[in-house]
């Protein structure tokens, strides 16, 4: 197994053009580079799952992060939230420019709902990266 | 319109979704990815209870 990962590691960087598009794709779309990549049935599952999540978020009348500067936790927090929410692609676009964003609210429903938001974007990114080693040639 | 879901049901779908990109990205052939999605599953559940009745039982 580690000599495995240790030959992986030592794979060469494929060139960009035959990855960029297809994890750019993934993250405007959830599981569209895989579409794109012939892994339909993946890709599939994979736009149901995280689309699902971050619709069901929006419904919990989950908070949209903004960036806010401050002590050291908040700067955290909020940056980080901000980047898992705008790793969701045209979800998050859209519920930006539609007004769906929503202020956060008190309660643990609201609370729920901005982790499902924050998530579905992190699963994205996972997502993406599996993009990657497909359209890198390292992976199935 | 709204969900308004119990603890247990918000937990519930999380799982759910989790397990799914979980079982999708981690494995390479299709009966490892749905073997790990429900192995994932089967431990947020277990965590999900454990956690829930740890709770219940320390709150007295």
């Amino acid at each position: 197994m580690a000599k495995e990962n240790e030959e992986k590691a030592k794979q060469p960087m494929p060139s960009i053009g035959a990855w960029a598009p297809a994890v750019a794709l993934g993250w405007l779309i959830p599981g569209g580079g895989h579409l794109l990549l012939k892994r339909t049935g993946r890709g599939v599952l994979l736009g149901v799952a995280i689309t699902g999540m971050f619709v069901c978020g929006l419904l919990m009348r989950g908070a949209m992060f903004q960036p806010q500067s401050g002590d050291l936790l908040t700067t955290l927090i909020n940056t980080g939230g901000f980047i898992g929410d705008v790793c969701s692609g045209i979800l998050y676009l859209l519920t930006s420019w539609l007004g769906y964003a929503q202020p956060d609210l008190a309660g643990a429903v609201h609370d729920y709902g901005t982790k499902f938001l924050v998530t579905a974007g992190l699963l994205n990114v996972l997502a993406m990266v599996d993009v990657f080693e497909i359209a890198a040639g390292r992976k199935d | 319109m709204t969900m308004n879901l119990s603890h247990f049901e918000a937990a519930f779908l999380f799982s759910l979704f989790t397990s799914v990109v979980m079982g999708i990205v981690t494995k390479s052939t299709d009966r490892e990815r749905l073997q790990y999605g429900a192995y994932v599953f089967v431990c947020f559940m277990v965590a999900l209870f454990g956690i829930g009745w740890a709770m219940q039982l320390g709150h007295g």
